[in-house]
């Protein structure tokens, strides 16, 4: 990497860090209410005025052209406060990286050239799932050179704020997915109310039914899965560095509770089982700062099976959050698990992020199998 | 082979014996009537859930996400109406008598629905709990009246237990850190009473119950040998509710702040004070960490079952997703990687329902529910009509020399030995049952994967319920370290627990 270039990722990252620290932090709490509360619309376009919605974007098609380096860092110190303007960048960015696998370059120009706000420039995708292992994907119908979808998807990340999405379908008498591009607004397009889920409640999914709503193929048909397994390969990371930010933030709060909080005469921070807990917490932190930072390393010089090592960072940092998380809550006691503390929704957003591009365990077993084949 | 004395003083090696095989004493000595029991009990948890908590209880965790200040009063009115509040009172204090023994089943059934519902019950006993480990029955007998008269008027009459304090969580729950903590919900002796300032917090079920268990200290520096134990009913002068805390699971079960402001609590609310105990014959130090024992060792066993409850929860859901899932053209559950997955869920399940239940053993033999577990107490109280057992017992139980021999009994004749037991297996009881809940809700929600994150599948609120358990009773950190005090270290004399000074 130039000197230049880390030097421009220093100030992406710090930028990154204040705005966490000075817009996220201190509404976490009334922005975690979502949808029984109001949606943060101000924080996001603040966030899109800072261009991290466009930072993967080439810089021809309006973008920042960083590396994924950039945007983990960015990740990372926005998770750390609130990860559900994460899962918002993540979801975004992983819909942008598959426009540009399927050749679509030019509708990403125009996304970005037309967008008044960050609501017309994102664009909706099923970011929690491998839409191969999905059943029952609407269905694809074509009619002078025109497709129609039908049928029901689930979970549609940020499908009721953007205008536009995504979506993974099979074409009538192909086995294989295809990908379309949906306008969300059309009367054929019918969206269920915010879906309540476990974490990220600032990043909403609703689902999606489908009556004949006209969707424009994104590359050629029934190469879905292809696109998508070379946008995830590298989005993969962009979620490990979710989960780093989250651990992060997860550790300075144990930190900060256990050096103030006095029980039974001492500090907790003197007790040695809490010392060893914390211990074992930051050991975690450090390796998955360690992974996370090579695996951008081998991303950015394309080092031979730079693919593998991005899959196994995020199979260990998967692992090491969730029981993360479970510690910070317990090394704060009760209060860990209330709201005024930001320890409770780290747990939640955890769970949520290693859902994230599909099922973890068939993952893993997809991972072995190309060694044993 | 080996002569008898041999074999008693190989016995009493440690491992003890009686340490380690609490069910093969106890299965012995229980009486027969106990199994019928505990079909019994879960029989009626299946029922409830089928009725009522299964169709409502995400609905209801919902409708706490939108308001949560909404207060569950329909259920907590469902289970009264249906005596759940009343079923394990014994019949001699009006209640229906089943077995305490039993209330771990019962709350594993309830917790295998929702968390929270079975908290709006569970939390009760708690409260029951403390009131009798003062065995003062002249109060809980009135107290107990209370609640049965709650149930016959369809105004519920629930208890809580006050312990927990904004700077004192650990140093309220644990007598070796009284002395060093930051207890400040001070008892001033005064003429008729004790006048309470102070206030607690985490109080579960505190707005919705009628009679709440408190202790307080009547010095706030010497707390080990200056608590006193006692029963505060709502609308008593001096004494509020504070804010509901904002919870990240067990929505419904509310956690509330109870405030006391020269709050007059009279002679005859007075559980136990510092002048009962000193009229046993262990010092008054030994006598409140007893009454903690009795406590912890119930109500642990119960968080256990809570645990488990969880556990197997999520493990059904996933089991349930398995079935009904096609990946790569076979069924979840077919893929053999599920069915280690689904094996292992279900290992945690039966191995932590094992820990409660001999933790539930040794409360039947060392504990809270001896007493009632004696053959003759047993067979009366189980087999008599509660009304012929009210009418003989009831004069008795309001004479002050009734409380006097049954303290005597429950604290001067319970061995050092019984104390560790029961107390040990209870904190092991509820470390392996809630960390058991933990693990399986994380597994499902991995089996599962974007379905699991969705409230309306269920296992991300089973998710969020089970973390509670490894909080309450006793952080599991504290738990794993009363275990071993309890059970490992009472045999290594040079070994203190909960005495630590780390350089």
């Amino acid at each position: 990497m130039t000197e230049s270039a880390h030097k421009e990722i220093k100030m992406i990252e710090k930028a990154a860090r204040e705005f966490s620290k000075k817009v996220l932090a201190p509404e976490r709490e009334e922005n975690d209410a979502f949808p029984f509360g109001p949606f943060f619309n101000t924080a996001l376009e603040k966030a899109y005025g800072l261009d991290f919605f466009h930072l993967n974007l080439p810089e021809n098609l309006g973008g920042m052209g960083q590396s994924i380096r950039a945007l983990c860092r960015v990740m990372d110190q926005i998770c750390r406060e609130d990860s559900s303007l994460g899962g918002i960048i993540f979801t975004n960015t992983l819909s942008q990286s598959i426009l540009l696998e399927t050749g679509s370059e030019s509708r990403l120009q125009s996304l970005a050239e037309k967008a008044t706000g960050v609501f017309d420039f994102i664009v909706a995708f099923p970011s929690l799932t491998n839409p191969h292992d999905l059943t029952d994907l609407p269905k694809a119908q074509v009619k002078n050179d025109v497709f129609t979808l039908s049928g029901h998807l689930d979970y549609l990340v940020l499908g009721g704020m953007a205008k536009q999405a995504i979506i993974p379908a099979c074409i009538d008498g192909n086995k294989e997915y295809s990908l379309f591009l949906v306008n969300l607004d059309s009367p054929d397009v019918v969206r269920s109310e915010p879906i309540m889920s476990h974490g990220l409640h600032a990043c909403p999914a609703v689902d999606v039914t489908f009556s004949f709503a006209e969707g424009f193929l994104l590359g050629e048909a029934g190469k879905g899965d292809g696109y998508f397994t070379k946008a995830s390969e590298t989005m993969q990371l962009a979620a490990s560095a979710m989960l780093l930010g989250v651990m992060k933030g997860s550790w300075d709060e144990a930190m900060s509770y256990c050096g103030s909080r006095v029980q039974g005469g001492r500090k907790l921070k003197d007790w040695s089982t809490m010392q060893m807990k914390l211990a074992d917490m930051v050991i975690q932190v450090h390796v998955a700062d360690m992974l996370v930072e090579r695996a951008c390393q081998a991303v950015e010089n394309q080092e031979k099976d730079w693919q593998n090592l991005v899959k196994a960072a995020a199979f260990h940092i998967q692992s090491a959050a969730t029981q993360l998380v479970t510690e910070g809550i317990q090394a704060l006691g009760g209060v860990g698990y209330m709201k005024d503390f930001g320890q409770e929704k780290r747990f939640r957003d955890a769970g949520q992020i290693q859902t994230m591009l599909g099922h973890t365990h068939i993952k893993k077993l997809r991972f072995i199998k190309q060694f044993l084949n | 082979m080996i002569s008898r004395s041999e074999l008693n003083v190989l016995m009493d090696r440690e491992p003890k014996f009686d340490d380690i095989m609490i069910s093969f004493r106890a299965i012995a000595k229980q009486p027969k009537g106990i199994n019928k029991e505990l079909k019994q009990v879960i029989a009626i948890a299946r029922k409830f859930n089928e009725e009522v908590i299964r169709p409502g209880s995400l609905a209801l965790d919902r409708k706490m996400h939108e308001t949560p200040d909404h207060l569950a009063w329909d259920y907590v009115r469902e289970a009264n109406k249906r005596g759940f509040y009343t079923m394990f009172i014994p019949k001699m204090f009006g209640g229906e008598g089943y077995s305490l023994t039993a209330v771990a089943y019962f709350l594993e059934e309830l917790s295998s629905s929702c968390g929270a519902v079975a908290n709006i019950v569970g939390v009760h006993y708690l409260g029951i709990v403390m009131m009798f480990s003062s065995w003062n029955l002249k109060i809980c007998n009135r107290i107990c009246a209370d609640v049965i008269k709650g149930q016959k008027n369809g105004e519920p009459c629930l208890l809580s237990l006050a312990m927990t304090e904004p700077d004192a969580g650990t140093d309220s729950q644990n007598v070796e850190f009284m002395d060093t903590g930051s207890l400040a919900c001070h008892a001033q002796k005064v003429k008729g009473g004790y006048k309470v300032t102070g206030n607690k917090i985490f109080i579960s079920m505190g707005h919705m119950s009628t009679w709440h268990i408190v202790h307080a200290y009547t010095d706030l520096k010497r707390g080990s040998d200056n608590t006193v134990m006692l029963a505060v009913k709502k609308g008593t002068q001096g004494f509020s509710f504070g804010k509901k805390e904002k919870k990240m699971g067990q929505k419904a079960c509310p956690a509330s702040e109870l405030i006391f402001k020269d709050c007059v609590i009279p002679d005859e609310n007075v559980c136990f004070s510092k002048e009962d105990m000193a009229k046993l014959k262990r010092r008054v130090k030994d006598t409140n960490a007893q009454v903690f024992a009795y406590i912890w060792a119930a109500s642990r066993t119960s968080v256990g079952a809570f645990g488990v409850g969880t556990a197997r929860a999520a493990f059904e859901e996933a089991l349930d997703y398995a079935t009904k899932t096609m990946i790569d053209g076979q069924r979840l559950v077919d893929h053999e990687w599920c069915q280690s997955l689904l094996g292992d869920m279900y290992k945690n399940v039966l191995l932590s329902r094992l820990a409660y239940t001999e933790a539930g053993y040794a409360n039947g033999l060392h504990g809270i529910w001896m007493v009632m577990n004696v053959k003759p107490m047993y067979l009366m109280n189980r087999y008599l009509p509660k009304a012929l057992i009210s009418w003989f017992m009831k004069p008795f139980l309001n004479l002050g020399l009734t409380t006097t021999v049954f303290r005597k009994i429950c604290f001067d004749m319970q061995s050092d030995d019984a104390v560790n037991r029961v107390d040990g297996w209870g904190s092991f009881a509820k470390v392996v049952g809630t960390d058991a809940g933990i693990q399986n809700a994380r597994l499902a929600m991995e089996i599962m994967g974007h379905a699991g994150v969705r409230q309306d599948r269920r296992v991300e609120k089973i998710l969020r319920d089970s973390k509670l358990f490894q909080i309450y009773e006793g952080t599991n950190e504290i738990n794993r370290l009363n275990l071993f005090k309890r059970l490992v270290a009472k045999a290594l004399p040079q070994t203190e627990v909960f005495s630590e000074t780390n350089p």
